[in-house]
């Protein structure tokens, strides 16, 4: 993915973020998050610092827009972290190259794997930080488990309108 | 010094992850009202179990500074016994139907110790480890061995709070000793060493050095238990003496102190109540 294609991508994803999914009440079981997509297709050629920056700044980005303070920049932080480790696990050497190649990311079971681990991390801290305590667990997990299918839904949806590679 | 900078290069990316989130957790804790009072009250309740360890940790350094105020103290009552034998002695060769098997007293004594203080308030306080289960109620006068030290504000079931004379909103009534002047003192905030006796009419001699003590008119505080002595004396308005106090007690140092309980406190409200309707 070219650098324009990234900053096209980053500006729509935050745009739908910010203007749609904020602004969808779906009572307080369900988060929907999107702009962590961004994370996600950073061109891989970045050195493992800048991405840590680039997601400590944008998840605090996206808490002075929600008046979050500090919580999306914990949850952004943590997965900027695991992202090259990740990517190592699940990845080849090939489908690395479709991150940052000229080409739109084509292999659907490992980029799905990718986002899941990726997108469920997010949300337990996420939740957890926001929740701020173990009490009540058993609703803290259910939230963060519909928080995690919501979010992937949508971040999927994105990914067969705008990412797939389309077969000739 | 080089292997430390190969250390920090090698794992940059780990502790730029650490300070981030860090940071975000500071963000959480600082600017969010909801994650602020959670976190506040983790910490009240640590620093509450921390501060008592503390305590009894701090109490066994002074063992000796303790040890050797109570010997003075254990003296100085001592010589007061053997006064009061020979007064006996003198008194009671005819008058001894007037000493009695159990001999009423006014005031009763209870040792407490302290586990909690602060003194760099303008309202301060100090918690002991006694309460209603051993008798302590509101109201009642603490002193330490060396002096008043303040009064019982509130009680729980074996804690107490106390309203100590470094506590802004505390006015206790103190006398010269010497000529028997009253005024009340009240401290003024500032400096935990020193209080402030006002209205003592400006005629009274008093001397820097002159011994404070409570003047015994309320029904909380026995008559002359020491508080301080006179340090200095202004002349601030024009009938009046303000009288800077250096305090007996030094507040940064009790530990043990006693409450004190006035036996016949409720009957001499009673009759002061009855005598006012």
């Amino acid at each position: 993915m070219s650098n324009i294609k990234f900053v096209i991508h980053f500006l729509i994803l935050l745009l739908i973020q910010l203007t749609i999914l904020d602004n969808v009440q779906l009572h307080s079981y369900m988060y929907i998050n999107i702009y962590i997509l961004i994370i996600y297709i950073l061109p891989y050629r970045l050195r493992n610092a800048t991405i840590l920056f680039f997601g400590f700044f944008l998840g605090l980005f996206i808490d002075l827009a929600n008046n979050t303070m500090g919580i999306h920049a914990a949850a952004t932080t943590l997965i900027a972290y695991i992202r090259p480790r990740l990517l190592m696990l699940t990845s080849n050497r090939e489908q690395i190259d479709d991150i940052q190649g000229k080409q739109k990311i084509s292999d659907f079971g490992w980029f799905f794997k990718y986002i899941l681990i990726s997108t469920a991390v997010f949300n337990v801290v996420l939740i957890l930080g926001e929740a701020f305590s173990i009490q009540n667990f058993l609703i803290t997990l259910l939230r963060i488990i519909c928080s995690t299918v919501a979010s992937i839904f949508f971040i999927l949806l994105y990914y067969f309108i705008a990412l797939k590679k389309k077969r000739n | 010094m080089k292997e430390i900078i190969k250390l920090i290069l090698k794992y940059h990316f780990t502790i730029i992850f650490i300070l981030l989130e860090f940071l975000s957790f500071s963000l959480i804790v600082l600017h969010n009202n909801y994650q602020r009072t959670v976190f506040s009250g983790y910490t009240a309740s640590f620093f509450g179990t921390l501060s008592s360890i503390i305590t009894d940790v701090d109490d066994y350094f002074h063992l000796r500074t303790t040890n050797h105020k109570l010997v003075a103290e254990n003296t100085t009552l001592k010589n007061e016994i053997e006064k009061l034998k020979a007064y006996h002695h003198v008194v009671s060769i005819d008058t001894t139907w007037l000493i009695k098997d159990s001999v009423e007293v006014d005031y009763v004594y209870k040792t407490a110790a302290m586990v909690n203080s602060g003194f760099n308030k303008t309202k301060n306080y100090i918690t002991i480890n006694k309460g209603t289960t051993d008798g302590i109620q509101r109201e009642m006068a603490v002193c330490s061995g060396e002096g008043v030290v303040g009064i019982v504000q509130n009680v729980s079931k074996h804690y107490a709070r106390i309203l100590p004379l470094i506590n802004t909103n505390l006015r206790v009534s103190g006398k010269i000793k010497k000529n028997g002047y009253y005024g009340s003192l009240q401290w003024d905030g500032d400096d935990y060493r020193y209080s402030y006796l006002n209205d003592i009419p400006f005629h009274v001699n008093a001397e820097p050095g002159d011994t404070i003590v409570t003047s015994g008119l309320s029904t909380i505080f026995p008559k002359d238990e020491l508080i301080g002595f006179v340090e200095s004396v202004d002349k601030v308005t024009a009938n009046f003496l303000t009288i800077k106090v250096k305090l007996a007690t030094d507040f940064k140092r009790i530990s043990e102190l006693y409450v004190i309980k006035n036996t016949r406190k409720q009957e001499q409200e009673e009759l002061e109540a009855i005598s006012n309707e």
